[in-house]
This record gives structure tokens, C-alpha cells and sequence, in this order.
């Protein structure tokens, strides 16, 4: 679960603050596909980098799994973000001149794993988001679909508990962006991970279970599709 | 994340960048080049002065001289300054100038010094010419004694065994002066040699030159004067090989110690020169130290004493000191190669300012981001040294023997490469390539995730 209490971001020092949140509160329950929905400039991305700890929140709480992230060290942050969350971005920030494989060990790589471990994860990986057979194929010779695939595959190699996207389909076209939505969600709901997507497309946050809308560092509201629905889902995952 | 895995990625990822890592590599490889080169060259010069000792030295024997300036003691008779020199009655005049020498008195207590096998003097024989029978030319030459404690090569004849000296009224003359006469060197054998020598006549006080001019006149006085000469009949017993490294072999005539010791006192006699040595060779017995020969000498007679190895510590340091000098350039190259390196990987951290961001959104620690690019640079450093010690050992093996045969060094190669000073050099460079590559590292390690995220 993913809870924020009271969170406050300040940028910049006395004249010039900048209030990216304001006294947020929110809860998103285990395996659940949460939307955080605004418009540019909303805070939205602030609110998904506390939530994943490359940022750290001025004041208020931010409790993943029971732990206060802004109690944590630097190196315990890192750790945190190497075993329990993944993360795909709008320009999917994969390594050009890295092969698939090579993109796809790099957080098995930075976790410590051994060489037979990493290719048997990182294949299976690829199977799932089906580009088993670009394994050796540089990145930069894929399409913008398949990128964003290999950067699905990067995400979820690590099996991580929470898997972060920042406007996953804002550079692609929509027969494919509705690709990778369906695989997103699909994996959602197969390993039970916590799904968060941060978008300003009202289509693809519809598909989600809850709706956090947010405006000028502010909660909008909450809009919950189906709580029964969550719920089945839990006890399905454990 | 595990250092072998960071090495690779640091590696693949020069890979991409191919030109830039063998452009900045490069810089490193011209230091490399000339550090791998000077350490060639200084260790073939000092091979060469080490083969020049052991082929003319005995490593047993212990210089002994009187007058220390003679083995870079002080200011002595040539040396600089000038001024007056303190009259010395012990002190004797050798081609011009004034050295204090040995006597017979000094000899004694050497021969007297514990584990001293035997002392060989220096007998100084001075021909006025040199005439090979059935040759009507005259020649000119040194005549040294004959060193029985190094083996010279045969080009024919024989030479008695290490230790033994030739027999009396025989000599032994290099193979260079067959090719003066154009002869076989086995024609040269069993040949008689005739030297001419020349002793200096004792100033006659004036009685004597009044009863000269009463006897014989004029010529009877200037006879006086003249001096006395006498020739001496020798058989060449065998002829030395040329050798590139043997320097009196390849240009003296060599006459036993028995005959030397004659001539010279006949030349000397009545002269302050008499029975008095410039220098002496004492012989350590086997199995003993020479420097222990050497501080016994020091200690109980205050004679100069120098070992085969400290004549080689001579050659050596002036080795060193022009080795000194190229490895000084290299390294003002290597300096600015790794400004190189710094602008490098200064360039490569703002270009991959993404990339950076996502290792470090994923997790990976400041300390493994700054590893990476240290090793980068370390590879670069590890290139740029294995390109120019290639280079170097290549264009080296290429011109050895060109060198060698323009210096005249025989079997001795001016360029020896070694394995271990090489390895070496290119750990050392790597290090400076990390060195190097330490401030562009650290602005790596620095970067905020979010803005090199943000980045597009």
C-alpha cells in the first residue's frame, strides 16, 4: 500500500518558493491501477517521484509498505527503488546502443544478481512483453512501440512491487499506445503488482481502478471505479 | 552493483563511441611510446656497460688506487679548480699529469690483507713503435699485460686458461692488427714482434756534460741527453677475436706480467716513476665478497678502493640520468594527454546525461554511477599504453638491429623490452586516466535523477 500524509514539496528557497504539493493525502491499495490525472504543471509528476523515492517530500509522510520513505538514508532510497519499483517512461529512456539483454539486466545488474540468474529473468522478460527475439538486437533498431515494450521489460524484470508510468503512451500513435495499455494492465493484474499511472489522457485513466485527480499541487478528488472489484482482486492476489 | 559488470558497461560503452576512445587514447599512446621506448633503451644501455665489465673486469678484483681522483674522488690532477697543487714527494707524473701512486711499501700490506688471492700492479710499458718481422712499416700501439682473469675469444693461437698469464716473451695482439697487415690471424702466430723502447735520460749535472764535451765533443753531450733506447724481441702466441664489448682486447698488444714488470722498471729506473703504480688489482678468493676486500683496503691503508660494481654504479648513473631526461618529456605528454581525458569524459557525461539519470532512477548507487566512468577512463588509459608500448616494441624490434649494427654492438641489442616495466607503465597510465577521470566521475555521480530525466 501506498499512502501519503500530509505531503508538502517546496521548490526553490525563500522568495522564490514554488508549491508543487500541497497537504496531499492519498491511499492506493496493493495491486491496485491507480490514474494520477492533471494538467501540465499540476504536480503530478512530483507526486509520482515522492511516491517512488527519487524525490524527497518537504513534509508529511510518505508509507510504502509500511516504511516512511523520508526515514530513509540515500542508499536505503536506492535500495528501495532497486527491489520494489519499476519504471517507464514517456520517451522510454531506453539504451540506444545497449542490445535488449543488456537494457533489460541492467536492474538485475545493479541489484547484484549473477550472470545465470540475469539471463534466465531477462528472457523471460522479454517473452512476456514478446521480444524474444530481439534479445541481441541493439535498441536503437526497434520501433517506438517496441521500445516502450523493452522498457515494460526492464520495469518488471526485477518482479517489483509497484511499477511507476510516466505517460507511457504520450510518443506513441494510438493502435499502439492501446497495445501497450492492455499489456500494462494485463501484467497488472497477472502479478498482483501496484500499477500507477501518471497521464492527462482521461481515456487511459478511465481503464484504471481509482482516479486521482490533481490540480495545483492540490487533490481534486478520488474517484473510485469499483471498490468490490478491488477487493476481489486482493483476495485473489494473496 | 558488482565492479566486473560495471567494467563491462564501461567498456561497451567506448565500444560505441569507437573514434573518440582511439582519438583520446591516442595522447595516452605517444607517452607510452616514448616511456616504453627509454625504458627499452635504458635497459639495453645498462646490459651493455654490464656485458662491456664482465667481458673487461675480473668481479673479483678491487681497483686500488692512491690518488682518488682518479676514480672521481675529489678535484685530483685534471680535475677542475686548478691552482697550486701540494708538492707530494710520493706523487709521480703519467702523461702530463700528477698523480700520487703506489709503492712497493703499499703493495706489501695489500698482499697482506686477509683473503686477497693475489694483487696484479699495473706495469705502464710505453713502445715507440711496434715492427712485425718481414714488415717493413712501423706501428704504433699500447702495450698492456695480459688480464688472465678474463677469457678472451681465439680468432687463433691459444690462450692459456682463465688465471694463467701468457709465458714469458710471448704476446698476444688482437685480431685487428692481422686486418692492419692484411694477414691471416694464423699467419700472425709464431711470429716475432720486435718492441722499441725508449727511457728518458737523467738531467746530468754539469760535470758530467763537461767531460762529455771533453770526450766526445758536441755529439757526445747531446747523447747525453738524448735518452737510451733498446729493442725487445717477442713471439705472438695466439690472436683475440674481435669482440664489441672486450675494449683492450680489440686494440692493445698484450706482454706477460714477468716481461711488463722488466720493461717498465728498465724504462723507469732512476726515475721518481720507479717501482711506483698508478693503480693495482687485488683479487678476492672465491667465495668472498670483493667489497669486503674493498672496505679491508679502506680501512687499514687508506687507499682508494673501487669494486667491479661500483665502476658499473658509474656507467649506470649516468644511464639513468639521461634515461631521466626522456622519461621527463614523456610525462609532460602524458600530462596533457590527460587534460585529454578530462575533456572527454567531461563531453561524455553531458551527453549521456539521460542515461545517467535512468541508472541512478533505477537504483544504481553515486558510487557505482562515478565507478563506471572511472573505469571508462581506465580503459582509455589501458589502450592508449598497449597501443604505444605495441607501437613502440614493433618500430624497436623493427630497428634493433639497424641500431646495433650502426653502433657496432655485437650479439648486445640496444632495445631490450621487459614484460614486468611495460605492465607496469600500463597500470600506471591506467591510474592516470582514473585520475583524470576522477572530476568528470564525480559530476556523474552528482547529477539529479529528475533533471537528467526531465532532459529531452
Amino acid at each position: 500500500m501506498i499512502q501519503l500524509k500530509n505531503v508538502s514539496k517546496i521548490y526553490g528557497k525563500k522568495d522564490t518558493t514554488f508549491t508543487a504539493l500541497d497537504t496531499v493525502n492519498v491511499e492506493i491499495p496493493d495491486g491496485a491501477s491507480a490514474a494520477i490525472v492533471g494538467k501540465s504543471g499540476s504536480g503530478k509528476s512530483t507526486m509520482m517521484h515522492v511516491m517512488s523515492g527519487l524525490d524527497r517530500v518537504s513534509s508529511g509522510q510518505v508509507i510504502v509498505d509500511g516504511q516512511n520513505l523520508a526515514d530513509l538514508k540515500h542508499k536505503a532510497i536506492d535500495n528501495f527503488r532497486v527491489e520494489k519499483v519499476g519504471f517507464i517512461f514517456q520517451s522510454f529512456f531506453v539504451q540506444a546502443n545497449e542490445s535488449c539483454f543488456y537494457n533489460v539486466s541492467l536492474p538485475l545488474e545493479i541489484k547484484g544478481l549473477s550472470g545465470a540468474e540475469r539471463k534466465k529473468r531477462v528472457t523471460e522478460a522479454l517473452e512476456t512483453v514478446e521480444l524474444g527475439d530481439k534479445i541481441s538486437q541493439k535498441a536503437k533498431n526497434l520501433s517506438g512501440g517496441q521500445k516502450q515494450r523493452l522498457a515494460i521489460a526492464r520495469a518488471i524484470v526485477n518482479d517489483p512491487r509497484i511499477i511507476f508510468a510516466d505517460e507511457p503512451t504520450g510518443n506513441l500513435d494510438t493502435t499502439t499506445g492501446d497495445l501497450i495499455e492492455d499489456l500494462l494492465f494485463k501484467l497488472n493484474k497477472d502479478s498482483g503488482s501496484t500499477l500507477v499511472i501518471v497521464t492527462h489522457d482521461g481515456e487511459l485513466a478511465d481503464k484504471c481502478d481509482m482516479q486521482i485527480h490533481i490540480k495545483d499541487g492540490k487533490i481534486e478528488k478520488i474517484t473510485d471505479k469499483s471498490t468490490s472489484k478491488l477487493q476481489s482482486k486482493k483476495g485473489a492476489a494473496k | 552493483m558488482k565492479s566486473f559488470d560495471i567494467a563491462r558497461r564501461a567498456g561497451r560503452s567506448l565500444k560505441n563511441a569507437k573514434i573518440r576512445t582511439l582519438l583520446t587514447s591516442l595522447a595516452i599512446a605517444v607517452g607510452a611510446f616514448t616511456l616504453t621506448l627509454s625504458l627499452a633503451a635504458g635497459e639495453g644501455a645498462r646490459q651493455y656497460a654490464d656485458s662491456i665489465i664482465q667481458s673487461n673486469i675480473d668481479p673479483q678484483s678491487v681497483f686500488v688506487v692512491k690518488d682518488g681522483s682518479l676514480v672521481g674522488d675529489g678535484g685530483g690532477a685534471f680535475g677542475g679548480g686548478g691552482g697550486l697543487q701540494e708538492y707530494d714527494a710520493g706523487a709521480a707524473s703519467f702523461s702530463g699529469g700528477t698523480f700520487q701512486t703506489l709503492s712497493e711499501k703499499d703493495l706489501n700490506t695489500l698482499n697482506k690483507i686477509d683473503n686477497v688471492e693475489k694483487i696484479l700492479p699495473t706495469y705502464l710499458v710505453q713502445a715507440e713503435f711496434i715492427k712485425f718481422a718481414g714488415v717493413d712499416q712501423k706501428y704504433s700501439t699500447d702495450v698492456t699485460v695480459y688480464d688472465e682473469s678474463v677469457l678472451a675469444e681465439e680468432a687463433a693461437g691459444k690462450l692459456p686458461p682463465l688465471g694463467e698469464q701468457i709465458e714469458t716473451g710471448t704476446v698476444v695482439v688482437p685480431e685487428a692488427f692481422a686486418n692492419t697487415l692484411e694477414i691471416k690471424p694464423s699467419e700472425l702466430i709464431g711470429k716475432k714482434v720486435t718492441l722499441q723502447l725508449q727511457r728518458q735520460a737523467q738531467v746530468p749535472d754539469e760535470s758530467a756534460v763537461q767531460d762529455a764535451l771533453l770526450e766526445g765533443g758536441q755529439a757526445a753531450v747531446e747523447k747525453l741527453f738524448a735518452g737510451e733506447t733498446r729493442q725487445v724481441d717477442f713471439t705472438v702466441s695466439a690472436v683475440t677475436a674481435d669482440s664489441p664489448t672486450s675494449l683492450s682486447a680489440s686494440s692493445a698488444l698484450f706482454i706477460s706480467a714477468v716481461d711488463a714488470k722488466e720493461q717498465s722498471e728498465w724504462q723507469t729506473k732512476d726515475t721518481d716513476n720507479f717501482q711506483r703504480y698508478l693503480s693495482v688489482a687485488v683479487i678476492a678468493k672465491d667465495g668472498v665478497e670483493p667489497v669486503k676486500i674493498k672496505d679491508a683496503i679502506q680501512n687499514q691503508t687508506g687507499l682508494t678502493a673501487r669494486t667491479a660494481q661500483d665502476l658499473q654504479g658509474v656507467i649506470f648513473d649516468f644511464v639513468n640520468f639521461i634515461q631521466s631526461i626522456v622519461i621527463g618529456f614523456a610525462i609532460v605528454a602524458l600530462i596533457a594527454s590527460a587534460f585529454g581525458i578530462i575533456n572527454t569524459q567531461y563531453i561524455s557525461v553531458l551527453e549521456r546525461t539521460r542515461e545517467i539519470g535512468l541508472m541512478k532512477a533505477l537504483g544504481m548507487r553515486r558510487l557505482h554511477v562515478s565507478l563506471m566512468f572511472l573505469l571508462e577512463a581506465a580503459w582509455i588509459g589501458f589502450l592508449g599504453g598497449v597501443l604505444g608500448a605495441l607501437a613502440a616494441w614493433g618500430l624497436g624490434s623493427l630497428l634493433n638491429p639497424w641500431i646495433v649494427d650502426q653502433l657496432n654492438l655485437g650479439d648486445q641489442s640496444l632495445l631490450i623490452f621487459q614484460i614486468v616495466p611495460i605492465a607496469l607503465l600500463i597500470l600506471g597510465l591506467m591510474l592516470l586516466a582514473m585520475l583524470a577521470g576522477l572530476f568528470p566521475a564525480l559530476k556523474a555521480a552528482k547529477l539529479d535523477p529528475i533533471e537528467a530525466l526531465r532532459t529531452e
